[in-house]
């Protein structure tokens, strides 16, 4: 943040502090262009970019065919040679159509040319359950990208980070996947004005407390606070990190945290079964902080299922707050 | 009916035991109280007693291992039928290595209680710390997690309740009947307990006499004992509550040492001092002895350290070593005595000094050693300066008091 003069802090909309990021991108660095399907026109698929090509023009922010192999591709290739795109996906899902964009190229090209080209693209992931979008439509793939080398992969929680995550990731020099929560669209919250970054690589402790250590990403950062509040009224004191970034994952937050709570949650929407979480419980589990455990480490992950259509199911699926309000009390209660 | 000998649980995270040999033979008489058998567990040996009187029948065979509260063998009464072992199950039987895999996942009390034990503890490393910081044995915590886990708020009060009577009345006090005049305090030594003072007993009778069982030692609870200057204020507490105007100190070894550093601290409530062997006179103590002695958990690895202490190793028999590792079965004990060690002795070397007590000491002193102890070097004696007097011992080791208690009473006596 700009330490000369304190910025104004507004409050905006997760989708309105997003726009307000690629706004300020395409007005100062004219190297900045967003390219999706849908983005133009249309406004995105959640109304992200709006009216951004009524101010900037189709040259800067582009509609791509209903290819996201080639969108990504263009975007890529333009990454390569000098711009600073942002692609948007319609849904995360469509990640795989992508992969090869994304995992062959954008992550291994300046490896497979000895650091002579880098490959400053940002894409953005709406991601995640809960909008009724059923099983193509819903998933969390965080953890496939936080699994190559080569590739930034962040998960913003709250509007301020959702504008300085991306306003960072335009100023890195590799690839950076951002993936949003659907429903974090309309979540409101501070965010100063101006231009500022979100430090990648850097967890938020959201709620300090000493019973236990909750590590949760995304939306589950947010259900967490409120189980942490929930908690908080039968005296269980929760520490909540925000990963915020889930490569390079923030090791020293994480660890401190668990060496002074000794006991470790991990909550997270994407598929419980090789996920972040269990990075995160691997990562404390291998470090010196295990010594400091006084519980078996214990993941709230999504359910070994695709997400389901029905509503409810839907909910059943993914961790809730009274899910984490159960597992958080049962852990540092000496229950499990 | 006969009476079942089962097989007794005698450390806290036993599960079985194995027979090592029997003193009686089947159809043999044996008293209640007898010996009647050896077992040796995981952490130690030791000698089970007859639980009553009668005609040994159905023995286990030695070298069987037997779960906790199984029968090795059955008590008839005489004229009584003997035929088949009354328990159905053979009274040898093994202990499964795992419970058979049952088809039906039905829960089995019976079992739940036996498998922690067998897979060892659970504890959590937070609480596994915390016991090796405070010197705790994790078999004496009780665990009060999901089945059995030790957390470290279980270890945490473990340490809080044997840190508090610190603050008075912590240390097991025992007198000997009669005696009338100034009493005489014992302080024994090191990895040994108030009972050692009995061979000595009988020439000092005349006097009331009240032995003290150092921390982690006798009857006396584990404290944490982070070095000698906290050893040497528990004892000053502990003198100050028994409330005695004036008394004689006999100290032996780190006992010496206390004594020692008492008088220094309490000059007038001291009528005459006796340091045997004492410790804190110089650097140099056998420091693999006081590890071979802490770490021993059974009769084999005990015994030749029991040896080195005397001059004359033929008193350090098999009933007496067998004695003194029975004494020693608790591993919490010899835990607490490990984590002493290591304070008071850190890598085999005296870390406290006294020899300046030593010269300013006021009440009358006397020095006894044997010229033959290889735990402290006799020579340390030749520290002491002036009135202190000095009596040295041929052919005497490391426990004068139990190699030679006429010898040593008779001195005594003649001051006391």
């Amino acid at each position: 943040m700009n330490a000369e003069n304190t910025p104004e802090v507004r409050t905006l909309s997760y989708a309105e502090a997003i726009r307000e990021a690629m706004d300020i991108a395409l007005a100062e660095d004219e190297r900045v262009v967003l390219m999706g399907e849908d983005i133009g026109v249309y406004g995105g698929a959640f109304q992200v970019t709006g009216d951004l090509v009524e101010k900037y023009g189709e040259t800067r922010v582009m509609d791509t065919p209903i290819s996201e192999l080639g969108g990504a591709g263009v975007a890529v290739g333009a990454a390569l040679t000098g711009l600073r795109p942002i692609f948007e996906f319609q849904f995360s899902d469509f990640a795989t159509l992508a992969m090869e964009q994304i995992v062959n190229q954008a992550a291994k090209l300046r490896y497979m040319l000895g650091g002579a080209v880098s490959v400053p693209v940002v894409m953005r992931f709406p991601a995640g359950s809960g909008t009724g979008a059923a099983a193509q439509h819903s998933q969390s793939l965080e953890a496939w990208l936080g699994h190559v080398p080569g590739l930034k992969v962040v998960q913003p929680s709250t509007p301020e980070d959702a504008k300085g995550l991306l306003l960072a990731a335009l100023d890195d020099p590799d690839p950076v996947m951002i993936f949003e929560h659907k429903l974090l669209y309309k979540m409101q919250g501070p965010v100063p004005e101006g231009r500022y970054h979100t430090p990648i690589g850097k967890a938020a402790i959201r709620r300090v407390g000493s019973d236990l250590s909750i590590v949760a990403t995304s939306i589950m950062a947010q259900k967490a606070i409120a189980a942490a509040d929930e908690l908080g009224k039968s005296g269980v004191e929760a520490e909540v990190i925000d990963l915020r970034t889930v490569r390079p994952m923030d090791r020293e937050t994480v660890l401190a945290s668990v060496r002074k709570t000794g006991r470790l949650l991990c909550v997270y929407e994407g598929v419980k079964t090789l996920g972040v979480g269990a990075e995160v419980s691997a990562m404390v589990a291998e470090s010196d902080a295990f010594d400091f455990l006084d519980a078996p480490i214990v993941r709230l992950g999504g359910a070994d299922a695709p997400i389901p259509y029905n509503p409810e199911l839907e909910k059943a699926v993914v961790p809730q707050v009274p899910d984490i309000v159960e597992a958080a009390a049962a852990l540092a209660q000496g229950r499990t | 009916m006969p009476t079942e000998v089962i097989m007794p649980k005698v450390d806290m995270d036993m599960a079985s035991g194995t027979i090592m040999a029997w003193h009686a033979e089947a159809g043999q008489m044996v008293d209640a109280g007898d010996p009647l058998f050896d077992i040796e567990t995981d952490k130690a040996a030791m000698e089970v007693e007859a639980p009553a009187s009668g005609i040994l029948h159905h023995l286990a065979p030695e070298g069987t291992k037997i779960a906790i509260g199984e029968p090795v063998a059955w008590l008839y009464a005489e004229g009584e039928e003997v035929g088949a072992p009354p328990s159905a199950a053979p009274a040898a039987e093994e202990v499964p290595a795992a419970p058979a895999p049952k088809e039906e996942a039905a829960p089995e009390p019976a079992h739940a209680a036996a498998i922690p034990a067998a897979e060892g503890l659970r504890a959590t490393p937070r609480a596994r710390g915390l016991a090796r910081e405070g010197g705790i044995d994790l078999a004496a915590v009780a665990g009060t997690g999901p089945r059995g886990r030790i957390q470290a708020g279980d270890v945490a009060a473990l340490l809080k309740a044997s840190a508090a009577p610190a603050q008075g009345g912590a240390l097991s006090i025992t007198r000997a009947k009669g005696g009338t005049g100034t009493p005489v305090i014992l302080l024994h030594g090191f990895a040994s307990d108030a009972a050692s003072w009995a061979p000595l007993e009988p020439a000092l009778r005349h006097r009331p006499l009240i032995r003290i069982d150092l921390p982690g030692h006798g009857g006396s609870p584990t404290l944490p004992i982070p070095d000698f200057a906290a050893l040497a204020a528990l004892i000053r507490r502990t003198f100050t509550e028994l409330d005695l105007a004036r008394a004689h100190l006999v100290g032996h070894s780190l006992g010496g040492a206390l004594a020692l550093a008492l008088a220094d601290t309490r000059p007038r409530n001291i009528e005459s001092l006796t340091l045997i062997a004492p410790a804190g006179l110089g650097p140099e103590i056998d420091g693999a002895a006081l590890t071979g002695i802490t770490r021993a958990t059974r009769l084999e690895s005990l015994a030749p350290w029991l040896r080195r202490l005397v001059h004359d190793e033929t008193i350090v028999t098999d009933g007496y070593a067998r004695a003194v590792m029975t004494a020693r079965a608790d591993p919490g004990l010899r835990a607490a005595q490990a984590g002493m060690a290591e304070a008071l002795f850190p890598d085999g070397v005296q870390a406290f000094d006294l020899r300046a007590a030593l010269a300013r000491l006021q009440a009358p002193t006397r020095i006894l050693w044997g010229r033959r102890d290889r735990i402290i070097p006799w020579r340390h004696a030749l520290e002491a300066k002036g009135a202190v007097a000095l009596h040295l011992f041929e052919n005497i080791g490391h426990l004068p008091q139990i190699e030679a208690p006429e010898e040593i009473g008779k001195l005594l006596a003649a001051h006391l």
